[in-house]
């Protein structure tokens, strides 16, 4: 019963929110005086060019009456035309979600498959030099630009070794899209040369993402770990003579894990913040590069739709973790 | 003063504060001192054409840029960049966001509400893509910078400062000195604020690394500080045209953030293991 | 040189302890083992040294691979409608896709005729009429009519984008004509000079296939942006905006094609500047732009397997200075800018001498260029003797800046350096190419003095000094707010001139007053370093197609 009030509640949080967030990037995209429009025509144009196209795209209305406009758009999943690529924006994105998506979920799975044991082992040989070792190398990973990792990535992987593709997705055009994530579409297909391409490609910017996303499970694990080991439960066992390693494994695991669901919100929000950069340097064809296109051609919208797009995905996916997190650890409910 | 006695000698024990501080500590001097520090103090409006990208020497620690300046030089005075981005945006979004949280925090009511309501919309987003909205629509430049992180930051303190106050509020020595008849101001001021000021102190060391790190993105990005300003994450974004020969060109400037973010990051950690109550609990536990 | 891919075997699970589970497993540990396999097999085939052995080995694109090419380009092509879009950075999918009654080829430019054979004018200089030729098709097989023609005319003008600013002044919407399936009139409200040269950016589209398209009015903009109803060379054959397109070769397009030729082409978006050098290198592509530092051009050149095609080209690297601005409004002024600055250290170490200097406001190798205009030089005592004769006190200037050309960004600095040396403070801002553009044509807001180039839209001077310093243009073109009558008196008169000769002569005195003005901080003319595989032959370059015309390319 409590948890479904927790599900209605949370979803009900969800519409103000995300209408919040909807009014906020209008505002901050339509208070500053900038013409957008013209800025976008081009070098030839003639003032009638920029007026005749404003006109059509209603910037010519009041600020009230291009909001409604905007919101009505935005309910049905349209988030405008881009000023730049004169496409809509919605196809643009849509276009893009399956790269950046591939790309967070294989890092995601690659930095909690590191994170864990890692976070484990740290804690359990808590105060020795590994432990140490282990600390500086994660808070190591929190203090990084990963543009600057990414970049020292290809300065030495690809440039000098030649191990890598310095760049993109895949080599050309990739799978024909039939999920449109290329690892599912080459394996479909099998095609394995092409899978063996764009696992080639995935390495530099998955590991430059998960790198920071480790060290956070790495920290939230360990402590996790700490607190169980020393917690009654595990004394009463131990003391019963069960052997450590089962019990680490057993019960401690079980609320480190726990404790990494709850954080992958918050984790899902440093890949979200990585990807604008590391799809940049990467080139690899997602919406965080779309949004730096779209910051370099100073398309006002397309900066918009990338901001309310993610904010939504953001804000969806920390309720479904809440929910989850209802479902796994029934104290919370309590 | 038994207390800060205490503390003191606990930090100074902490060698990770201790390195953190001592990171902080250079990074501060050689803002200040930069003039002095540089081997070539002019080159941050002055160039050498004939010299560009050359490799680091005895001339040019660090080598030197695309127009001929010492990186070594610049990277000095792109600290003083750096650290008045993170000084003015934190404070700021601490000056904003602690009061609002101790209002929303102290008061109940529609107002507290719709505080939080808003605070909680611009947590729902990663602060970079907000960030990166803003400082789009204003254009690139330092203050620009400074807004976006501001206005971007701000809820975060609010929603910590609210909820350390609503606990706070129902402590005794609150309740207490509230029967006594002491004004709202008082209270806050007075009780709320000293007690929650750990936390306070905690998060803005480990915001200031997070936020230089956010900083330097937007300068990557082209929005921060333009050309030729020494700003790191632009002298990164500029370098790349020129690799693989000028390797030095990108290094060096990302090596300063990573030391001065995880100067904070140090810092800021050993703070809390000395601070915070209860995480000192868990410390002992620990042993 | 050997470029392996490091990806080691996939994991494959191991087998757990008990028999039976791992009799279970055993199946599937051995499917797995091969896929592991194949997949690692996949990634070494993928590596670049394995390509050249494995696909010549018996893969079946071996044969085709020599008849294909794949072209680098920096530049996103997110639309391929050829009326929406009209920079330079986006001419390759005009150029190839789409065709015009007459095209600019090669350097220095000549309008040769294209999809038509000839062409007349009237006497009183506004009515051209054009004959196509004969047998023209678009590439779903339906012919080309003088009624796609002017439909195509009146959906530049419809529209109102791209290149309809070089047609607003002198055509009105519905004025061009299909007298015959094979003969199209246009009819100029007044004179214009240049309408010849414009006319290769009339690129004709599909009419009824457009047609079938349209929604609300738009002239089918929605879906031409990433389709195509073209006629031209090559046919669309697949489209990402995020990765660019490829085209079929048209083997019935109206122009014969010669002996030798490329069969499919791929244009392809490769953002980052390294990937497009070491894609080149390694022979992922055969040719990228030429937009990139020259120290990436020596490096090209070293790596032995990359021919770079060198060519003055004919876009102009200059400072756009605000003339009605105080202090700039004042001669003196300016004359002390352009002393200041350090053109040498710019053109030969910045720019290790990739770029010609040009002291004019057009590129110095097109006609009605000067020869005899010296121009100014960096010479602080000459700034100072300038300088002093300056009434209005000094301010602050602002120097704009592209984001992300860094030439802009080098420019502003070393300008930033002289100016200071005249005692004249001056801060550097930067703004996106096109927000720069916008805020250049409000007189308020333009900066006192940003950096630009000015490329070739067509191959004519009025291209440069006419648009750049015309009264007429001012707040569109003009961004210098210069107005000189005296310019205006001979630009005018070049703009109906029908004689060449008189013309060049108009263009010269028009140049030499602008630079004796000091009207602009003039630098450079580019020099165009094209680099391609030693194997690709044929690039034809032209300063309008920048040498993405695949048409005359071809592998041996």
């Amino acid at each position: 019963m409590k948890l479904l009030v927790i599900l209605v509640n949370r979803l009900a949080w969800l519409i103000p929110t995300v209408f919040g967030l909807m009014a906020i990037t209008f505002a901050i995209t339509h208070i500053i005086p900038a013409d957008p429009v013209a800025a976008v025509i081009g070098e030839n144009a003639s003032p009638e060019q920029v007026a005749a196209l404003k006109e059509k795209l209603g910037l010519d209305k009041p600020l009230v009456e291009q909001f409604v406009i905007y919101l009505t758009g935005l309910l049905r999943g349209d988030f405008g035309i881009s000023l730049y690529t004169q496409r809509p924006i919605s196809e643009d994105l849509f276009a893009r979600v399956p790269a950046t998506i591939e790309l967070s979920v294989v890092t995601l799975f690659v930095a909690i498959a590191a994170g864990i044991p890692v976070g484990v082992i740290s804690a359990v040989h808590r105060n020795s030099l590994l432990d140490h070792a282990l600390r500086i190398f994660t808070v190591s990973g929190l203090a990084i630009a990963s543009f600057w990792l990414a970049i020292l990535f290809q300065l030495f992987f690809s440039m000098y070794l030649g191990w890598t593709p310095l760049q993109g997705r895949v080599d050309g055009w990739g799978p024909d899209p039939i999920t449109g994530f290329f690892i599912v579409d080459a394996l479909i297909i099998g095609d394995f040369e092409m899978l063996g391409d764009v696992l080639a490609h995935m390495v530099l910017p998955v590991l430059t993402m998960a790198y920071p996303a480790m060290a956070t499970i790495v920290r939230f694990t360990r402590a996790g770990v700490l607190e169980a080991i020393s917690s009654n439960f595990v004394m009463y066992e131990s003391a019963m003579g069960f052997p450590r390693r089962v019990i680490i494994w057993k019960y401690v695991l079980r609320s480190a894990l726990i404790g990494t669901v709850t954080q992958i919100g918050l984790i899902f929000g440093i890949l979200i913040a990585n990807s604008v950069v590391v799809e940049t340097v990467f080139d690899w064809p997602g919406i965080g590069r779309y949004a730096v296109d779209s910051i370099l051609n100073s398309d006002y919208n397309g900066v918009m739709g990338f901001a309310v797009f993610t904010g939504v995905i953001f804000i969806l996916i920390n309720a479904l973790v809440d929910i989850l997190h209802g479902l796994i650890d029934p104290r919370e409910t309590r | 003063m038994e207390t800060i006695r205490f503390i003191l000698r606990k930090f100074f024990e902490d060698k990770v504060a201790l390195v953190g501080l001592v990171i902080i500590t250079a990074l501060v001097l050689v803002a200040i001192f930069a003039g002095v520090l540089a081997t070539h103090p002019g080159d941050v409006s002055t160039f050498h054409p004939a010299d560009r990208l050359q490799g680091p020497s005895l001339a040019h620690f660090f080598g030197t840029d695309r127009m001929g300046s010492d990186i070594f030089s610049r990277i000095l005075f792109g600290a003083r960049i750096t650290i008045t981005i993170a000084v003015i945006s934190v404070g700021l979004s601490v000056l904003i966001g602690v009061p609002i949280g101790l209002l929303a925090g102290y008061y109940n009511g529609w107002f507290s509400d719709l505080l939080m309501r808003v605070s909680d919309i611009f947590l729902a987003v990663p602060q970079i893509v907000l960030a990166i909205a803003i400082a789009q629509t204003l254009g690139p430049a330092i203050e620009n910078v400074i807004l976006a992180l501001s206005l971007t930051y701000w809820p975060f303190w609010t929603r910590l400062v609210y909820a350390e106050t609503r606990a706070c509020k129902n402590e005794t020595f609150v309740e207490a000195s509230v029967a006594l008849g002491a004004s709202p101001f008082r209270v806050i001021v007075l009780h709320i604020l000293p007690n929650i000021s750990s936390g306070i102190i905690v998060r803005t060391t480990l915001g200031m690394g997070s936020t230089i790190l956010t900083a330097a993105v937007l300068g990557f990005l082209g929005l921060g500080p333009p050309a030729p300003s020494p700003e790191w994450g632009r002298t990164i974004a500029e370098s790349r045209q020129y690799l693989p020969n000028a390797w030095w060109y990108a290094t060096f400037p990302g090596l300063a953030i990573f030391m001065v973010v995880m100067g904070f990051n140090l810092l800021g950690d050993g703070l809390r293991d000395i601070l915070d109550p209860r995480i000192r609990r868990s410390k002992s536990n620990d042993r | 040189m050997f470029t392996i891919y490091s990806l080691k075997h996939t994991q494959v699970a191991k087998p757990s302890d008990t028999n039976r589970e791992y009799e279970m497993m055993k199946d599937d540990v051995m499917r797995l083992r091969a896929q592991a396999n194949r997949v690692a097999t996949g990634c070494l085939r993928a590596g670049r040294a394995l390509v050249l052995g494995l696909v010549m080995l018996g893969s079946a694109t071996g044969t085709a691979l020599a008849d294909r090419a794949v072209i680098a380009i920096g530049n996103a092509f997110d639309n391929l409608d050829p009326h929406q879009v009209f920079d330079v950075g986006r001419v390759a999918s005009r150029l190839n896709l789409y065709d015009g009654l007459l095209r600019w080829e090669d350097n220095p430019p000549v309008l040769e005729p294209w999809l038509a054979e000839s062409y007349e004018i009237s006497e009183d200089g506004k009515t051209y009429t054009f004959t196509l030729r004969e047998g023209a098709i678009f590439h779903d097989g339906t012919p080309i009519t003088a009624e796609d023609v002017a439909w195509s005319m009146d959906r530049i003008l419809g529209i109102n984008k791209g290149a309809a600013s070089l047609f607003v002044d002198v055509i009105e919407p519905g004025s061009t004509r299909a007298l015959d399936a094979r003969t199209v009139q246009f009819n100029l409200s007044k004179p214009s000079a240049i309408f010849l040269a414009t006319v290769p950016e009339i690129h004709v589209v599909n009419m009824d296939l457009v047609k079938e398209h349209i929604v609300d009015d738009d002239w089918g903009q929605a879906w031409l942006s990433g389709h195509e109803a073209g006629s031209g060379s090559y046919a669309l054959k697949r489209y990402d905006p995020a990765i660019g397109f490829q085209g079929e070769r048209f083997a019935e397009h109206f122009i014969p094609w010669g002996e030798k030729y490329l069969d499919e082409v791929e244009f392809r978006y490769v953002m980052e500047l390294n990937s497009r050098i070491l894609g080149l290198i390694a022979g992922d592509f055969q040719v990228t732009d030429a937009y990139m530092p020259y120290d990436q051009i020596k490096r090209l050149e070293e790596s032995g397997t990359v021919d770079i095609n060198e060519q003055e080209s004919m876009r102009i690297f200059y400072g756009v200075i605000h003339n009605n601005r105080a202090p700039m409004n004042d001669i003196n002024f300016r004359k002390a800018i352009n002393y200041a600055f350090d053109y040498d250290s710019f053109i030969n170490d910045i720019n290790s001498g990739s770029v010609a200097r040009d002291p004019l406001p057009m590129p110095g190798n097109i006609w009605g260029a000067p020869s005899d205009v010296e121009g100014y030089s960096y010479d602080i005592e000459k700034a100072k003797e300038y300088m002093a004769k300056v009434e209005e006190p000094v301010r602050e200037l602002t120097i704009g800046t592209i984001t992300g050309y860094s030439t802009t960004e080098e420019a502003a600095a070393l300008l930033q350096a002289g100016l200071a040396e005249l005692g004249v403070p001056s801060k550097i801002v930067s703004d996106p190419f096109t927000v720069l553009n916008a805020r250049s044509m409000d007189e308020q807001n333009t900066y006192d003095i940003y950096f630009t180039w000015k490329s070739t839209y067509y191959a004519d001077p009025h291209n440069w000094v006419g648009e750049l310093y015309s009264s007429s243009t001012i707040g569109s073109r003009n961004n210098s707010y210069y107005s000189n009558p005296d310019v205006d008196k001979l630009l005018d008169r070049a703009l109906i001139s029908t004689s060449m000769e008189e013309r060049r002569g108009l263009y010269e005195d028009a140049a030499r007053m602008v630079v004796d003005d000091a009207a602009g901080l003039f630098i450079y003319n580019t020099k165009w370093f094209g680099p391609t595989s030693k194997d690709l032959k044929g690039q034809r370059f032209s300063p309008i197609g920048n040498g993405l015309e695949a048409r005359w390319m071809y592998r041996e």
